[in-house]
C-alpha cells in the first residue's frame, strides 16, 4: 500500500528511515534493557522485604507510571545542562541523554508490573528454595523465574513505553539529524513529528507504519514466549 | 545427635508457640512429631531448618550451635538437611529441574551457568543422586513434564525427591501426606523407609496417628507448644505416661480427629 510513497523518497531517504529506526531502537532497548536490570532487584526487595514506608514507595512506583514526558525531559535537561550537576559530561542532545529519559519513564511500568508478578509468587516456593540449600540471591532468581511471564509483560510494557515515547526525548535528544540524512538523535516517533509538520506525509506515513511494526513485531515476540510458557505448564 | 533443638521457645507478639523444647534427631532413624495442628510442629521443623532464629535456646548441629556460626558456615550446616512441605511448592519447571535444583545451588556461578548453556543447546544430563532420587518416588518416568501439570499426589513425591537428591544428613518433613490418597502416601512412606536405609535422619510432622505409628522409631506428643512426651510408638500409643497424650490419643481414636474440630482441647486445660 505504501510502496509508491518509498519511491518519492528524497535522494538520502533510505540512509534516513533506516538510521531513524537504528536509533529509536537503540535508544530503547537499552533504556529498557537498564531499566529491567534495575528494576527486578528492586522489585523482589519491594515485594519480599517489609519495611516501614513499603506502601508509600509502592504508591510511588505506581504514580510514575504516568509520569508526563516532557516534564521528565525537562527535569532531565536541568540535569545535564551545563549549569546541572551532571554537566561536565556533555549529554545534552545525544543519544545517552534520550537513554536516561526513556529509563525513568520505563522504570515505573517495568517495576510495578514485575512487583505484582514477584508478589504472586508463593511464599511456600520461596520457602522451598531457601530449604534446598538456596542463599537469598538463589531465592531472588527463583522468584524472577517463577514469574517470568508477568516479567516479559512488564519489560514489553517499558518497551512500548519507550519507543512510543516523543516529548522527553525531543528536548533532551534535540532531534538532530545529518546533512546527509544520517540520524543522530532523531528516532521515528520525532521524525514523525518533524515530518508531519514540515508536511512531508508521505514520509511521516511510512515511519509511522514502520513504527508500529515494530511495536507489534516485539509484542508478538513476548505473547509467542508466554505462550509458549502456557504449553509448557499444561504440557 | 545429629541436629537438636535445645530448650528452644519463640513467640509472635504475646503469643508463645514453643515453649523449652528439646528434641533431636539422629541420623538412621524416624522421628514423629505428632499433636493437633497450630501446636507448634511447622515452627519447630522451621527453628530446625534455620528459617528462624528462637528467641530463646539453641538449635545445634553436632553441638554445634548453628546461629553462632558465620552466615556462610551456618548455610554449610543448612545444606546438611533439606525439608519437604504440606504443600509440594514445585517451581515451574521440568520435573527433573525441580530435582536437580539443590545440587544446583551448590555449584559455583561458574558451574551453574556453564550447565545453562549446555542444557540449552542439548539435553541436561542428571546426575546418578537425582536419578536415584526420581527413582525412589516413582518419577523417573515423568522427569521431563513440567511439575506444575502433576497430580497432587505425584507432586509431592517430586519434592520429596527434590529434597532426597541433595543426598541430606537430615530431611524435615511437614505434614507430607496430608493431602495424599493412601497410594501416594504408601509411595512416600516407602521413600522414607528407603531414604532412612541410606542413614538419612527423618523427622516427619504428622497428625496422622496410623502413620506415626506405622513409619516411627520414636515419636513425640507435642501440645500447646510443649513437648509433652518422646517416646517409642508402642509407649506412645498404648501406654503413654501423660494425661495429655492419652486424651489425644484417645481422642483422634474417638472422633478421627480432624484440626478444626478437635473437641478435646478445651478439656485437656
Amino acid at each position: 500500500m505504501f510502496l509508491p510513497l518509498l519511491t518519492q523518497l528524497p535522494d538520502n531517504g533510505w540512509t534516513y528511515i533506516l538510521s531513524t529506526i537504528l536509533v529509536s531502537l537503540q535508544v530503547s532497548f537499552t533504556a529498557v534493557g537498564l531499566s529491567t536490570l534495575f528494576s527486578l532487584p528492586v522489585a523482589v526487595l519491594v515485594g519480599f522485604t517489609d519495611f516501614p514506608g513499603k506502601r508509600i514507595v509502592t504508591a510511588v512506583i505506581n504514580t510514575g507510571m504516568g509520569f508526563p514526558s516532557v516534564v521528565v525531559g525537562l527535569a532531565v535537561l536541568l540535569v545535564i545542562s551545563n549549569s546541572g550537576p551532571l554537566g561536565t559530561l556533555d549529554l545534552v542532545f545525544t543519544p545517552q541523554a534520550m537513554i536516561a529519559s526513556q529509563f525513568i519513564l520505563a522504570t515505573p511500568v517495568i517495576m510495578s508490573i514485575s512487583l505484582s508478578a514477584v508478589e504472586s509468587v508463593e511464599q511456600s516456593v520461596r520457602d522451598a528454595a531457601f530449604a534446598m540449600g538456596g542463599t537469598d540471591v538463589d531465592v531472588g532468581i527463583v522468584v524472577i523465574r517463577e514469574a517470568r511471564y508477568g516479567i516479559i509483560t512488564a519489560i514489553l510494557a517499558g518497551f512500548g513505553r519507550a519507543i512510543s515515547e516523543v516529548g522527553s526525548i525531543l528536548i533532551v535528544g534535540g532531534n538532530i539529524v545529518f546533512s546527509d540524512g544520517q540520524s543522530y538523535t532523531r528516532t521515528l516517533t520525532t521524525a514523525i513529528t518533524v515530518e508531519a509538520r514540515q508536511g512531508h506525509y508521505e514520509i511521516g506515513f511510512v515511519l509511522g507504519v514502520i513504527l508500529l511494526v515494530l511495536v507489534f513485531g516485539v509484542n508478538g515476540l513476548g505473547s509467542w514466549v508466554r505462550s509458549k510458557g502456557r504449553g509448557e505448564r499444561s504440557a | 545427635m545429629t541436629l537438636t533443638a535445645k530448650g528452644v521457645s519463640i513467640g509472635y507478639g504475646d503469643e508463645r508457640v514453643l515453649e523449652d523444647v528439646t528434641i533431636g534427631v539422629e541420623t538412621g532413624e524416624i522421628l514423629t512429631l505428632v499433636g493437633p495442628s497450630g501446636t507448634g510442629k511447622t515452627t519447630l521443623l522451621r527453628l530446625l531448618s534455620m528459617f528462624q532464629r528462637p528467641d530463646s535456646g539453641t538449635v545445634a548441629w553436632k553441638d554445634t550451635d548453628v546461629w553462632e556460626l558465620s552466615a556462610e558456615e551456618r548455610l554449610g550446616v543448612r545444606r546438611q538437611s533439606s525439608m519437604v512441605f504440606q504443600e509440594p511448592s514445585l517451581f515451574n519447571a521440568p520435573v527433573y529441574e525441580n530435582v536437580m535444583y539443590g545440587q544446583r545451588v551448590r555449584k559455583s556461578w561458574r558451574e551453574r551457568i556453564r550447565e545453562r548453556v549446555v542444557g540449552f543447546i542439548d539435553d541436561e544430563s542428571m546426575s546418578d543422586s537425582v536419578q536415584t532420587a526420581l527413582e525412589t518416588v516413582g518419577m523417573i518416568d515423568k522427569d521431563g513434564q513440567n511439575a506444575l501439570s502433576l497430580s497432587g499426589g505425584e507432586a509431592q513425591r517430586v519434592a520429596f525427591g527434590r529434597a532426597l537428591a541433595v543426598n541430606p544428613e537430615i530431611m524435615l518433613l511437614d505434614e507430607p501426606s496430608s493431602n495424599l490418597d493412601p497410594r501416594n502416601t504408601a509411595v512416600l512412606e516407602d521413600a522414607m523407609f528407603r531414604a532412612k536405609e541410606r542413614g538419612v535422619g527423618v523427622i516427619v510432622a504428622t497428625h496422622d496417628m496410623n502413620q506415626a505409628r506405622r513409619i516411627s522409631d520414636r515419636v513425640g506428643f507435642i501440645y500447646d507448644g510443649e513437648l509433652v512426651e518422646t517416646g517409642p510408638p508402642a509407649q506412645i500409643f498404648d501406654d503413654p505416661t501423660d494425661r495429655r497424650t492419652k486424651r489425644f490419643v484417645e481422642g483422634e481414636l474417638l472422633y478421627d480427629m480432624d484440626d478444626s474440630q478437635t473437641p478435646s482441647t478445651p478439656a485437656l486445660e
